[in-house]
């Protein structure tokens, strides 16, 4: 059983209805959890402060946050990522991202007290926010100032980032710290967004070997996605020994994500949870910090989520979308979505070039491992 | 992009009398790979770690003491640019004549130097991946305006450009932007419908 942290407030955090991080997928994912029957009774965090902003960001930057938020436009602006097709300005944002904040330090919080031992947040995941600028789609990194607070009580931290993009913000928060371990899969830089996440990423200083990066191919498929993860992680985490997992369970590496290429399936995605828990039994008695991130197909990611929540909270997982929940979002859902939480099987035509794909990510991830045992060793 | 903004200053020199082992030890101590020489005040060579190994290898018939002076080993006369030569001018004779570095003379003054690395650093910074970035990819047609209107493209939807490359091939003008946005797809999806020919992000084969 997890806790789960979530509260309506989430909502706020909004760029408007063009922009694709939109709360509506919230609303769909809580929506579909009650409608397959699951009440659900959050716990309503509260919103990180500005100091506990600050043990992240740059005074500047909040301050630039805050005065933005109290409307007019800065030409500054820009020089702090905000105000750009990624990260528009919308009044009451400061707020706005102090919630998703609290909710994630909230669950540090539980977890350092000895109150719980597994925890999903319904919200943040803003891996890509900088000590000193917002950026795609990111304002205040959660996932940091929840780990930092962790540093502090002592922990060493191992966090997890399975979303399609590389956790540039979190990395670089902790790359010379010798007592957070950052693991990151996502699509290959050399395309994608923010374009970094490179095997030769690998910490600095007595952090060395503790920053570890898993490049992939685009329209890389599950299998070998799975096989990456199977062939790096687990060794990271026996190696560390971490006293908790953060984990960033974005969902757009889905096949049908708008963003990007990477091919898994929700079939993909509950093996990687259930993968995950294992591992987290194994190497920090059952401590894991679970935040959500990227994602941005609608009927996507409330299936994909729901699967993490029923996985977090060992709960059946069904087969029949519930009728209900599909005429009451249809407009959102489009006409992509069956009748099953899990994807058809096969999901997609088949992809050329498979051969190739994988042997290429095989071979990046041989690199990879050769490279690290000699700071593991 | 010129070699003032690439260059880095102050630079170390060595002095021509000064012996090859007190070379060495400023080199190790520094972390450098290559020494200016001058001669009261007057650029007259450079010394580069490659120089030194070379002469003083046990693997030469006559290997120099290290009491030998700093001139005897040095390369001289040296090639150097000028700080307002562009930096694609300084990568040329740099690559032409297969060497690591060039000390910048304004006038008889020495004022810097540039070397391989800051080479290196000015192409991350041409091709914008010092910052958050997607890759796009365009054929453009090669003919006046089309540049133009891929920029004016962009520039209408708010998307920041932090570099832009063009280079031909024989079908058409390849063009590599680095762009401040997290959503390419949905962008190149807009330049396919305003007929630009993306190269990437390609179509997913099941997209519709």
């Amino acid at each position: 059983m997890a806790a789960l942290i979530y509260r309506p407030e989430y909502a706020g955090y909004d760029f408007g209805p063009e922009h694709p991080f939109t709360p509506a997928r919230l609303a769909m994912l809580l929506d579909l959890i009650h409608t397959l029957g699951h009440a659900t009774s959050p716990i309503a965090a509260p919103p990180a402060t500005r100091e506990e902003i600050l043990t992240i960001h740059d005074e500047a930057y909040v301050a630039m946050v805050e005065a933005l938020d109290h409307g007019g436009s800065r030409p500054e602006a820009e020089q702090f990522g905000l105000g750009t097709p990624d990260n528009p300005i919308f009044p009451g944002m400061d707020l706005a991202a102090r919630w998703l904040v609290g909710g994630t330090l909230h669950g540090a919080r539980l977890l350092m007290e000895g109150a719980e031992t597994r925890v999903l947040q319904l919200g943040g995941g803003l891996h890509h926010a900088q000590k000193n600028r917002a950026a795609g789609f990111c304002m205040y990194n959660d996932l940091a100032v929840a780990i930092r607070a962790m540093v502090r009580h002592g922990w060493r931290v191992a966090y997890l980032d399975i979303d399609l993009h590389h956790g540039d913000g979190v990395q670089s928060l902790f790359y010379d710290s010798d007592q957070v371990l950052t693991i990151s899969l996502h699509e290959t830089g050399h395309y994608l967004y923010p374009g970094t996440g490179h095997i030769q990423e690998l910490g600095a200083g007595t952090a060395r070997g503790l920053s570890v990066n898993i490049p992939l191919e685009p329209f890389t498929e599950s299998e070998s996605y799975l096989e990456a993860f199977d062939a790096v992680v687990p060794r990271a985490l026996e190696w560390f020994s971490p006293h908790v997992l953060v984990v960033q369970a974005g969902a757009d590496a889905h096949f049908a994500d708008p963003l990007g290429d990477l091919a898994l399936t929700t079939q993909a995605f509950q093996a990687l949870y259930g993968r995950i828990l294992d591992l987290a039994a194994d190497h920090t008695q059952g401590r894991a910090l679970f935040t959500l991130g990227g994602g941005y197909e609608a009927q996507v990611v409330a299936r994909v989520w729901t699967i993490l929540y029923l996985t977090l909270m060992d709960l059946p997982i069904p087969e029949r979308l519930p009728d209900a929940w599909l005429d009451r979002w249809r407009d959102l859902l489009g006409p992509e979505v069956g009748r099953t939480l899990h994807d058809p099987v096969p999901a997609y035509p088949e992809l050329p070039g498979r051969e190739e794909r994988n042997r290429r990510n095989g071979d990046v991830v041989a690199r990879l491992v050769d490279s690290l045992f000699r700071y593991w060793m | 992009m010129l070699v003032k903004e690439m260059m880095r200053r102050p630079v170390t020199v060595v002095s021509a009398e000064a012996t090859i082992g007190e070379a060495y030890q400023l080199l190790q101590d520094r972390g450098f790979r290559h020494l200016p020489v001058v001669d009261r005040g007057r650029l007259v060579g450079v010394l580069t770690d490659r120089d030194l190994r070379l002469a003083t290898s046990s693997l030469c018939q006559h290997p120099r003491p290290a009491g030998d002076p700093v001139s005897a080993v040095m390369s001289s006369p040296p090639l150097t640019a000028d700080p307002l030569d562009p930096v694609e001018d300084a990568a040329r004779i740099m690559r032409e004549h297969k060497i690591g570095c060039l000390p910048v003379v304004d006038g008889m003054e020495l004022v810097g130097i540039l070397t391989g690395m800051d080479l290196l650093d000015a192409l991350m910074i041409l091709t914008g991946v010092t910052k958050p970035s997607s890759r796009l990819e365009v054929a453009l047609a090669d003919r006046p305006g089309e540049l133009a209107r891929l920029t004016a493209f962009l520039a209408e939807r708010h998307v920041n450009i932090h570099s832009i490359l063009t280079y031909p091939s024989p079908e058409a003008v390849r063009t590599v932007l680095r762009v401040d946005s997290n959503q390419i797809r949905p962008l190149a999806d807009e330049l396919r419908q305003a007929e630009f020919e993306v190269l990437w992000p390609i179509q997913k084969p099941w997209q519709h």
